[in-house]
């Protein structure tokens, strides 16, 4: 639930960022043609082929990784069969939940869900469509075990239940591994799980760094200034509101009810430290006295600048792979949300310097003096113009988010053995040298995802770059 | 200067203290119960060890592991909680905790819970063989029905979960109903009367009132960073524990194997700084033509490149009967042609594992040699841009002594902090590519750890590998320091 809270924030903030830099053009009629810094970036981006290349390859990723099921599914797109007209791929992700019943005649009843394998080219159809790959990546193939290389002959079972050579559409384009398993669908399917790595876990990244970078930068160890009372409550207000909070018992009384129950529990909880939280600071502004009222400054720069020194100061992928190691078991939530939180510390140190700079120019001093709150020239005034070379962090970030995913996959850490993943795929022909198209494939998938998000940035970074800007 | 130093080294200090944290944190959050995990061989050894011994034993290993000290040096939790409950073996304390959550009331909680440990061990005195005293029911017919007892009575120590409670107090009781277990009667009495006293008897209020305890230095944390003077020497003076898998110690077992992991990184550094200082100045001297494109694109790529794909595709092609055969595919050594006497820096032992060194150096090394390559570009194409450059073009000397000796050494610096980030990835890429040649070091050996789930070995070479970064980043930055005249600590 909150992964998916934050994933939209995460995409959000990166839509936003990508508007204002003017990756995403967006063309109103009637807006005065003059000059912007974010046209004149995008123009320098348009400059780099290959960059604008590696977008479009970018985008053509999204759109398989969104209609993987509809591309590579080992049902058909649409069929006639027996009279009736019938959609079954259509019932998988984005548009259904892999579930239908079509009832075709009386007795013939076909039913199928995520769990049930059944062989639809043993049907006969009066008229059918078949998706691009005709496999998925789950369905293991009984007539093309054991490794069947991408050129060699392969059976398939047709509607008059004799095996035969498969034509062209039936077959394994680039192979197939031990259990008879496609290859091509396995990459069309992993594309899926590459993408969502790079973008939750640096949406999670990009939530912690920005926001506490944003912090760190604009009021450095002076500017934040507040009561002695308000600043010593809010940390008895930390510590008692997850006293109060923290509820194990009851929330794993309620989760072992039902999922409803548990997150009932959970937002008790959360009520009970806001409601903490608030009521101390509530507090804090009635307390007598010089002592109390004393306004003293809070070295928000310090805390950020140390924790980042900390995390940095600890091998990301040996924290992750232990801390992976550790988990009862094996999620991809949990290597995501480990590997956002331990990569926030590049993008909190762009956003850091970037906002150092920014707090001393004029239209800060002037949005002061206006007097409108910290918060909103944080975020409305300098945050903004601050994002440019946040956005060419996290871009690097993504590519190596995947880097680590796919690594992990390919030790078999982490990550559940039945997700199908590059990095898993390429670890089965590692167990086995003959299957070359096991190595190859995915290797090169993995190359090209990491490669476009690369060239994305540095296109990024050198067209935002204001030293190359004559 | 000297003051810089001096003050980066005390940054160090609380620095290791949070990594050590990190880890035993990690190390307390492992799954599973430590005494089981060391028990458990033992226990296959003989195949009839009863039940009762079994528990001196645990209680032994839980000693000997130092898990019957408390935890850290205070703990915080609230007014109902004991401040010796961490004496309780881990399973049953979870229940424990489960119960005091409920009730709250730990003097009604304790006397339940010590009812039922009297219960389940008078029943473990009375062994199955001393009840056959008539013989109305076969022995069979006793053995499972005790059986039965000692699995609901253990049961009920370990777990909260209400069905399975009523459940385990139903068999409990239809077994009691045949004559056999008299013995059992009035401790089982005993035992559903604190029960009943203790739920109607809660003090739910105490678990609202926050509470600090402290235990002072006799503490696992302690134990396990500074030792405790008898069995346990503490991490500072290398001492990591044993091992679940072989009960080996983890020092010797870390000696074994970090040679060829260190002299593996060590290499690749090496042979990386070696191409990419010249590579980097050639693209910046030559920026914008030709090589210098087509360098930087394929310094790209390489970088882009996988190590796990790169490794796996070498092993296919050059260490492959069916494509070219020229390097052994796995290991360091051939075991059959090795010669244990040979000393290591001997020309034959270098000339007999040479070749099984080169794909593991080459994919090992040509990430880090792109990365450093692409810094050393920026950097010296900053410093040419800069006047005193052009000042000492401009005084006449030779473009070689220009740029040799001018800007060569400015623009040395970024990749001086480069060497503290090229530490990590020696000490992290190593489990992959360790794992893809099947070479005998730490990389591998953290694998095998991690698959068997050996905790203690993780969390030591994590600790390890903390401390190894830690000092990387402290040497880059001394170093720095040391070349760089201008920096300061402020």
């Amino acid at each position: 639930m909150t992964l998916i809270i934050l994933s939209i924030l995460s995409i959000i903030i990166l839509f936003l960022s990508l508007r204002k830099d003017g990756i995403i053009l967006k063309k109103k009629k009637g807006e005065n043609q003059g000059f912007s810094f974010s046209k004149y970036a995008w123009s320098q981006f348009k400059k780099n082929k290959i960059a604008l290349i590696s977008l479009y390859v970018l985008a053509l990723m999204v759109i398989v990784a969104i209609f993987a099921p509809q591309i590579a599914n080992d049902k058909p797109l649409y069929a006639v069969y027996k009279g009736k007209t019938i959609y079954p791929a259509l019932h998988d992700l984005p548009f259904g939940k892999g579930e239908a019943k079509y009832e075709i005649s009386e007795e013939e009843i076909i039913e199928f869900n995520n769990m049930t394998s059944f062989d639809w080219r043993t049907l006969k159809y009066e008229s059918v469509i078949w998706p691009l790959i005709t496999y998925s990546p789950k369905t293991q193939d009984p007539y093309n075990r054991d490794y069947k290389s991408p050129n060699s002959s392969q059976k398939y079972m047709d509607h008059n239940g004799k095996e035969t050579e498969s034509p062209f559409k039936f077959r394994h384009h680039l192979g197939t591994d031990l259990l008879g398993r496609d290859l091509a669908s396995g990459l069309i399917h992993g594309t899926r799980t590459a993408l969502k790595v790079g973008i939750i876990s640096m949406g999670i990244a990009s939530l912690f760094g920005i926001l506490l970078g944003a912090l760190a930068g604009f009021f450095g160890d002076r500017r934040l200034k507040m009561k002695r009372s308000k600043y010593y409550f809010s940390f008895l207000g930390i510590f008692l509101g997850l006293f109060y909070a923290w509820r194990p018992y009851e929330i794993t009384m309620g989760l072992n009810k039902g999922i409803n129950s548990g997150l009932l529990e959970m937002s008790i909880s959360l009520l009970i430290l806001i409601s903490i939280f608030i009521s101390l600071r509530i507090l804090s502004k009635k307390l007598p006295g010089k002592f109390f009222n004393k306004e003293i400054s809070v070295p928000v720069d310090s805390f950020v600048s140390r924790g980042i020194e900390l995390l940095n100061s600890i091998p990301r992928i040996l924290l992750i792979i232990t801390v992976t190691a550790v988990q009862k078991e094996p999620s991809l939530n949990v290597v995501m949300v480990i590997i956002g939180l331990t990569s926030w510390t590049g993008i909190a140190r762009f956003t850091r310097a970037e906002l150092l700079r920014i707090r001393n120019l004029e239209y800060i001093s002037a949005s002061n003096a206006l007097g409108f709150s910290s918060i909103r020239t944080i975020f409305k005034h300098a945050l903004p113009n601050a994002l440019a070379p946040v956005f060419v962090s996290i871009a690097f970030g993504i590519a190596s988010a995947i880097l680590i995913e796919s690594s992990l996959s390919f030790l078999g850490i982490g990550v559940p053995a039945d997700e199908v993943t590059w990095g898993g795929l390429l670890n089965l022909g590692r167990l086995y040298h003959e299957a070359w198209w096991l190595i190859i494939y995915p290797g090169i998938a993995i190359f090209i995802t990491i490669t476009v998000y690369n060239m994305i940035a540095e296109a990024a970074r050198d067209a935002l770059d204001p030293k190359l800007k004559s | 200067m000297l003051k810089y130093i001096l003050k980066r080294i005390l940054t160090f200090i609380p620095m290791l203290l949070a990594i050590s944290l990190i880890s035993f944190i990690i190390s307390i959050a492992a799954p599973g119960d430590p005494v089981e995990r060391m028990t458990k061989s033992d226990q296959e050894g003989g195949a009839d060890a009863s039940a009762g011994s079994n528990a001196e034993e645990k209680e032994r290993v839980r000693k000997q592991l130092g898990l019957h000290l408390p935890i850290f040096y205070f703990s915080v939790s609230n007014y109902a909680i004991p401040d010796t409950l961490y004496k309780i073996d881990k399973k049953e304390r979870e229940n424990i905790e489960g119960l005091i959550h409920q009730f709250g009331n730990w003097k009604a909680i304790e006397k339940y819970y010590k009812s039922l440990k009297k219960g389940l061990s008078e029943h473990y005195e009375m062994k199955p063989q001393d009840l056959l005293l008539d013989d109305s029911l076969s022995e069979e017919t006793i053995r499972s029905e005790w059986n039965n007892i000692a699995a609901a009575l253990t049961s009920l120590l370990q777990e909260s979960n209400v069905d399975i409670v009523s459940q385990n107090y139903k068999v409990i009781e239809s077994t009691l109903n045949n004559n056999h277990f008299s013995h059992l009667s009035n401790v089982f009495r005993e035992i559903k009367n604190n029960k009943l006293y203790m739920e109607n008897n809660s003090e739910r209020w105490k678990l609202y009132v926050p509470d600090i305890k402290f235990y002072g230095a006799d503490n696992q944390y302690h134990v396990w960073i500074f030792g405790n003077g008898r069995d346990r020497h503490g991490i500072i003076r290398g001492d990591f524990g044993r091992s679940y898998n072989d009960k080996q110690e983890i020092k010797d077992k870390i000696w074994e194997r970090i040679g060829i992991s260190f002299l593996l990184s060590i290499l690749s550094i090496f042979i990386a700084y070696l191409i990419s200082i010249p590579i980097g100045i050639y693209s910046a001297y030559k920026k914008d033509s030709f090589a210098d494109r087509g360098m930087s694109l394929l310094l790209f790529i390489l970088y882009s490149l996988p190590s796990f794909f790169i490794g796996t595709l070498l092993l296919l092609w050059f260490a492959n009967t069916e494509n070219f055969y020229w390097f052994p595919e796995s290991g360091i050594e051939n075991a059959v042609t090795v010669d244990p006497n040979w000393k290591w820096w001997e020309w034959e032992a270098i000339k007999h594992r040479a070749p099984y060194l080169v794909l593991p150096l080459f994919t090992y090394t040509y990430g880090s040699f792109a990365f450093l390559s692409r810094i050393m570009r920026i950097g010296m194409i900053d410093v040419i841009a800069q006047d005193y450059i052009r000042t000492a073009r401009a005084k006449g000397l030779s473009e070689n002594k220009v740029i040799l000796k001018h800007a060569l050494r400015n623009s040395l610096l970024p990749i001086i902090t480069v060497f503290a980030a090229v530490f990590p990835m020696a000490v992290g890429g190593s489990v992959i590519i360790e794992v893809i040649f099947s070479i005998p070091g730490m990389g591998s050996e953290i694998f095998i750890a991690i698959t068997n789930q050996d905790y203690p070995m993780i969390i030591s070479f994590f600790t390890l590998a903390g401390l190894l970064t830690m000092i990387g980043y402290l040497v880059s930055d001394i170093l720095y320091a040391l070349v760089d005249p201008r920096i300061s600590y402020k």
